[in-house]
């Protein structure tokens, strides 16, 4: 039986759309596991209903495999879950006011949960993450480096790293990629040409628009909550 | 012009004058220094303070930074939980006797310099604690040096010296967003050839000698050549038992144990 992964995050709360996802979900024929990369809160609305659907799902629902993200990090940080550190980032990018709305919109009875969350999954040679291996908060687009991208999958060790923290759908594949090596120490030289086969970053996108990866073919599908239905879905292998 | 890079002190005096006097020696005055100046050694004050005199422009490194900021990598520093214990003794050691003035200067520190192309760190741009190997992944290698801005990276922490460049590098890749329907856009580069030279150490060689190693790079042709000094040993490792510090400090010394104290995954970083 072909597996489908489907790839969601960015979700802040909105209960609506991780039905509207669910339901998408139920229609795909198939063995289908759901994993959520981080962001399942912000500041913006109560995330309680969300977060114990995520915790407690419904009969119909796939049931979800979460990791935290960007916005638990400052969360988890601003509670006192990461030692001395605080939601630094979060009150230089958004000041005082964010970090307050972010504290009521998350009912305390769900830190511990979130943070029991893992930083990232490995399955098989996939790599599935909110940021990077570097960090929770790497922005990974379709503009970032090659070598960035190069080093982020090394990192891992894998052949496919899916990441959210952009909210941006891409795939970016290496083709090949080569480099000579020469180092040279007090046991002499030795000289060494290193070539990379092919790898690929996929972006996943954020909220309503997710990303569904078939592992048996290797063939990766953007999809839009609710919308695949009315208009055939864009993929490409 | 000729310019010395050193690195990795280690609070080990005697070797840090026989290589400030080899450095003179060679009529060399440009002297950067990448960090770790105290940590295991015995005479922690008397290396910071000489530094201080010379006015060698320094990096901070991982031992200088623990020191001020306390305890900052976890146990995948060290090989072992024997090793880690040593290691937090010294540290505590090393702590107990530096003088607030001097760990003021340590903390005064920048954890990089750049001098026109070179950058000068103590692990990695990355990070005081990240190890680059010789033989780390190439690509990411490469990464490290490119994405720093710099042409060559100057590094230490490993305790090993060495150079390696990194050449004839191409990448090829294909890219595609969700709203361009299914046509692909092909694209390739040429990547730069840049360079990594590590420094080694000063006061806690790592390469299989015992001899103190340090750099010398010529800022016209580019040319690096990696000197080996010897100095009195025996010194050093008198001061360490009187000190009371762990005696193995001193058995690694005069026997120039290999990759003694590291650990097993040195590309690891930690995040602590």
């Amino acid at each position: 039986m072909i597996e489908r992964w489907a790839l969601v995050s960015g979700l802040k709360g909105d209960l609506e759309t991780y039905e509207l996802i669910q339901r998408d979900l139920r229609k795909i024929p198939g063995d289908k596991t759901l994993f959520v990369l981080g962001d399942m809160i912000g500041p913006d609305r109560n995330c309680n209903r969300l977060l114990n659907r995520l915790i407690n799902p419904i009969s119909s629902d796939l049931k979800p495999q979460c990791i935290y993200g960007w916005w638990e990090e400052q969360l988890l940080a601003e509670s006192g879950y990461r030692g001395n550190q605080k939601a630094e980032a979060l009150r230089i990018n958004g000041g005082e006011q964010v970090v307050n709305s972010l504290l009521s919109a998350v009912d305390k009875a769900y830190l511990s949960w979130l943070a029991s969350l893992e930083f990232g999954f490995v399955e098989l040679d996939c790599g599935l993450i909110h940021g990077s291996s570097r960090d929770v908060g790497d922005e990974l687009s379709m503009t970032t480096p090659p070598l960035t991208f190069l080093d982020r999958l090394t990192r891992l060790n894998v052949n496919r790293l899916f990441t959210a923290r952009s909210t941006h759908q891409f795939y970016w594949e290496l083709t090949e990629a080569i480099v000579e090596s020469d180092v040279m120490d007090l046991s002499g030289n030795r000289k060494q040409q290193q070539k990379i086969p092919k790898k690929i970053v996929i972006g996943i996108g954020a909220g309503k628009n997710y990303t569904l990866y078939d592992v048996g073919s290797d063939n990766t599908q953007f999809l839009q909550a609710g919308y695949q239905s009315k208009k055939g879905v864009k993929g490409f292998a | 012009m000729n310019q010395a890079v050193i690195s990795c002190l280690h609070a080990n005096l005697p070797a840090l004058e026989a290589v400030l006097n080899d450095i003179e020696y060679l009529g060399i005055q440009n002297i950067t220094c990448l960090g770790d100046l105290v940590g295991y050694g015995p005479q922690p004050n008397e290396v910071v303070e000489l530094i201080r005199e010379k006015g060698i422009q320094t990096c901070q490194g991982c031992w200088d930074e623990d020191i001020i900021d306390g305890l900052d990598a976890c146990d995948c520093s060290y090989p072992s939980q024997l090793a880690e214990k040593r290691g937090h003794f010294a540290h505590q050691w090393t702590t107990d006797k530096l003088t607030n003035e001097n760990k003021e200067f340590l903390a005064s520190l920048p954890t990089s310099i750049r001098k026109d192309k070179c950058l000068f760190v103590h692990g990695s741009p990355n990070s005081q604690h990240e190890y680059l190997l010789p033989d780390m992944d190439a690509f990411a290698a490469l990464e490290r040096v490119e994405m720093s801005g710099a042409e060559t990276l100057f590094c230490g922490h490993t305790h090993q010296p060495y150079i390696r460049e990194l050449t004839n590098g191409s990448i090829s890749f294909r890219i595609q967003n969700a709203s361009s329907k299914g046509i692909q856009e092909q694209q390739g580069m040429d990547l730069p050839m840049r360079r990594i030279v590590n420094a080694g150490s000063v006061g806690e060689p790592r390469h299989g000698g015992i001899k103190a190693t340090y750099v010398v790079y010529n800022d016209n042709t580019c040319e690096v050549e990696i000197r080996e000094v010897s100095y009195d040993i025996e010194r050093t490792c008198k001061s360490i038992i009187e000190s009371g510090l762990p005696p193995i400090f001193a058995w690694r010394l005069i026997n120039g144990f290999e990759f003694a104290e590291q650990a097993e995954d040195a590309s690891h970083v930690c995040e602590r």
